[in-house]
């Protein structure tokens, strides 16, 4: 018992000395308490848009629509299908497309 | 030679028909630099009687969004057989969008009318944005829009 004691002992301080420089150098102008919350963010691997640090993660949308697995349903892309037969088109030629 | 002959003669006579009624078009979308994400639009037709008539273009492809493109979407419920083929990616801000059709001679000086409804995430929607009639004399008069178009046009 003791000796499982002492190794448990030996083993936490080994981790405190290895884990304290770390800590410390993980932001020089971090307190303490932003430091620990900041070496336990290591273990968050959630892509979550949230804040941190007071900067904010923002979800830039600008014309890229592929960077989302939860889109659910979607219309067939243009070029890819003919468009709908809704008596607007002269015929089966899908739209040219461009943005500037 | 005969056959050959036949067959030419055949697909010149289906193929004619739809050359004479329908017309190349471009509609040009020039957006405003209104500082958020890429905006949505749904662009479609109403008839003379201001029932929806089809659409002829979705840019963006998150059909969670369409909610937003209010005139769009009560017309449709968010049926995507509508658009199929004629969605592409969101405009961003300060981007010109132009899509060149072949459509239908009989949309134009017949009473049809081109909305667009626009959406931007974060943002107030902005339904029937632009609303002009589709006639032969429009298409060189570019209207302006509300809050994220800046201008639109269509041209022959």
């Amino acid at each position: 018992m003791k000796k499982t004691l002492a190794l448990l002992v030996a083993s936490t301080a080994l981790t405190a000395v290895l884990a304290l420089p770390a800590l410390a150098s993980s932001g020089e102008h971090l307190t303490l308490r932003e430091r620990v919350a900041h070496w336990f963010s290591f273990f968050d691997d959630d892509d979550h848009d949230e804040h941190r640090y007071g900067e904010r993660r923002r979800h830039h949308d600008d014309d890229d629509d592929d960077d989302d697995d939860h889109r659910g349903p979607a219309a067939a892309p243009v070029g890819t299908v003919a468009p709908p037969a809704n008596g607007l088109f002269g015929n089966g030629t899908p739209p040219r497309v461009q943005v500037n | 030679m005969k056959s050959l002959l036949a067959a030419l003669a055949l697909t010149t006579a289906l193929t004619a028909p739809g050359l004479a009624q329908a017309r190349s078009v471009t509609l040009t979308t020039q957006m405003n630099r209104y500082g958020g994400d890429g905006a949505y639009l749904a662009i479609y037709v109403t008839d003379p009687s201001g029932a929806y008539a089809g659409s002829l273009w979705m840019a963006g492809t998150r059909s969670r969004y369409y909610t937003h493109l209010q005139g769009w979407y009560a017309a449709t419920g968010g049926d995507l057989a509508q658009i199929n083929g004629i969605t592409g990616a969101s405009v961003g801000a300060g981007r010109t969008l132009e899509i060149t059709f072949d459509l239908a001679d009989a949309l134009f000086d017949a009473g049809y009318t081109l909305h667009i409804d626009a959406a931007v995430e974060d943002m107030r929607d902005s339904p029937d944005e632009i609303a002009v009639p589709l006639t032969t004399a429009g298409a060189a008069t570019p209207v302006s829009g509300g809050r994220y178009i800046a201008s639109f046009g269509y041209a022959f």
